[in-house]
């Protein structure tokens, strides 16, 4: 009975921590749906592979996401003819670096600063490196779903010379131009046109906080009661050994994070409740890695790439996340 | 043959009343975001976010409570709606979200947290020194009487330097929760506080022996005293120890919070 009021205890509090920043982290990506163009964006993108790599996985900076809205805003950007690495970059290093994460990793971890930097510091290097891989193919469409893909901008010269060659629905516009209604941007304009008023903006940005909000609390509420269970209910010596273990930790955390799917905005808390018993390295694993690919996360890329893919970006992610923490492990902690 | 469409309750727009006439999408939300605003000002007007959180973060507890409230204000006053636009992938049906995110508020509601207690600390493992622990100190003052060191001061102390005979003769006061070690004799008991560096999920604990004219059976385990003594070194275990040697010990209630940070 005190187990089952200790576990109780713990699982709110992590609940009472999270909530806010789960908050304030809905709050910001409904603001961006409606008030942020990507096609700005693109156009400011380094066009080399690796800047490009560099700039995607920075971005996040101005989109505060996490994992379960990048998706989305991914594939808003791959339709409007981002190139890869910045897409790839962005999928990757967005549901980490970014301000709203940071705060709160750096709430959870004050007392041990250097898990915070290491967070933002390995995201960046994984991301980047695989954006930069992924940016030797030039044309992404064989790697995505061919939904995504009849919405792309064809490359240039592969278009029909007329344009009544194509198919879809249009409508006429000044200039004798016409405005494909499957465009993505057109799909966004039916949905959220710019030219609505502030008052209905606003309405559609608290609605989509409160559907977000759903969604992810549930998942929170699932994943801070698993890190309560396992906290009182799993006889500590277990925990040690697998924890204490320089590489069954890693692996241990990696396998969590992958299967939990808690929202990056919020797992930093979930990672604290193991800071006593598992090595530096594991809970870095889990908080490089989990944001990047998890359950919840294969079910939303699955939307936008072929199976083939994401198994690809899964296995070079987890092994880049291995090795670097391992090297944490070893010869840093 | 459109009539014999499967159906798809949540996907289609509500264009004639549902089957459950009183069954409204927006009402439901707008019960879920109450309930949880009003266990953050359970929690927050009853103090027992001091259980639960770092005073320092308590803030965004309660704005969140204040956020809440504003947007179940927001979902009540909205009126009846369009299924939301924007295909959103999710992993859970929106039905069965809020049916979690209802229960847990409901229990969050009902449910008063508990401060831990000492088997918490002993599954957790009391640590009598702060290396294992991540918390290094901020700010080291020597000047500080030792009789005002709380539990976590002297860890800190003692942390910089574990030597136990530097501290002989010390006066000290301070207050925690019995633990009875196994490990010990029947003469030591254990003064214990947890500590917080964020949230409940965090604490660990750490305590100081305190050697008894009496068995430890005089004092419960997890009764709060008030310990008033000086410093000694004793072998407990066969491991040297700085150890109170109490004047007076006296029973008190549990704080308002438990913890120290």
């Amino acid at each position: 009975m005190e187990k089952f009021s200790n576990g109780l205890t713990l699982f709110f509090s992590l609940l009472v921590e999270a909530i806010p920043f789960l908050l304030i982290g809905v709050a910001f990506s409904s603001l961006l749906l409606f008030f942020v163009n990507e096609r700005t964006l693109i156009k400011l993108m380094p066009k080399h592979p690796l800047l490009g790599a560099l700039a995607g996985s920075l971005m996040g900076v101005f989109f505060p996401v996490c994992e379960c809205g990048n998706v989305p805003v991914a594939r808003r950007l791959i339709v409007q003819g981002a190139p890869s690495s910045v897409a790839v970059g962005f999928l990757l290093a967005a549901p980490t670096i970014n301000p709203v994460v940071f705060w709160a990793t750096w709430v959870a971890f004050r007392g041990q600063p250097e898990i915070v930097f290491l967070r933002v510091g390995f995201t960046l290097l994984i991301a980047v490196t695989i954006a930069w891989v992924f940016s030797q193919q030039r044309d992404m469409r064989p790697l995505l779903q061919p939904v995504v893909a009849r919405q792309m901008p064809k490359p240039r010269g592969a278009e029909p010379a007329n344009p009544l060659l194509r198919s879809g629905t249009f409508l006429m516009q000044p200039g004798g131009k016409t405005l494909n209604m499957d465009d993505p941007v057109a799909q966004e304009m039916i949905a959220s046109g710019p030219d609505k008023p502030f008052g209905v903006k606003l309405q559609l940005v608290l609605d989509n906080m409160v559907q977000e909000m759903k969604e992810l609390g549930a998942v929170l509420i699932l994943g801070s009661a698993i890190a309560a269970f396992v906290q009182v209910a799993i006889p500590r010596d277990w925990i040690l050994a697998l924890g204490q273990n320089f590489i069954t930790s890693i692996l241990a955390m990696m396998l969590l994070a992958a299967v939990v799917s808690i929202c990056s905005t919020v797992d930093s808390f979930f990672a604290l409740s193991f800071a006593s018993t598992f090595t530096t390295g594991a809970q870095l694993a889990f908080l490089v890695f989990g944001p990047m690919i998890d359950l919840k996360n294969i079910g939303l890329l699955l939307t936008l790439f072929k199976p083939r893919v994401i198994f690809y970006i899964f296995v070079l992610a987890a092994q880049l996340c291995f090795i670097l923490t391992l090297f944490i492990n070893f010869y840093v902690s | 043959m459109s009539a014999k469409r499967p159906r798809q309750p949540a996907k289609k727009p509500i264009k004639k009343p549902n089957r459950v006439a009183w069954y409204r999408p927006e009402l439901l939300d707008a019960l879920v975001l109450a309930a949880w605003s009003l266990a953050f000002f359970r929690y927050w007007l009853t103090g027992k976010l001091f259980l639960l959180l770092h005073p320092d973060y308590m803030w965004l507890a309660n704005g969140a409570g204040i956020v809440l409230l504003g947007l179940a204000i927001f979902k009540l006053t909205q009126g009846r709606r369009k299924a939301p636009i924007g295909g959103h992938t999710t992993l859970l049906p929106p039905q069965v979200s809020s049916l979690i995110l209802l229960t847990i508020a409901v229990v969050a509601l009902i449910y008063t947290p508990q401060a831990f207690a000492s088997d918490a600390a002993i599954q957790r493992g009391i640590s009598d020194s702060l290396t294992l622990t991540r918390s290094q100190p901020q700010r080291f003052v020597r000047q500080t009487s030792s009789a005002d060191r709380t539990i976590i001061d002297w860890m800190r102390t003692l942390n910089v330097y574990p030597e136990p005979d530097a501290y002989t003769g010390q006066a000290v006061k301070v207050s925690g929760f019995v633990i009875h070690p196994e490990e010990w004799p029947e003469d030591y008991l254990m003064l214990s506080r947890f500590v917080l560096t964020c949230c409940a999920a965090d604490a660990y604990p750490v305590g100081l022996p305190v050697q008894l004219a009496v068995s430890r059976q005089a004092y419960n385990p997890d009764s709060w005293l008030e310990v008033e003594g000086q410093m000694v070194t004793t072998t407990i275990n066969g491991q040297r120890q700085l150890t109170i040697e109490p004047t007076r010990l006296e029973p008190i209630p549990e704080p308002r919070n438990p913890y120290e940070y």
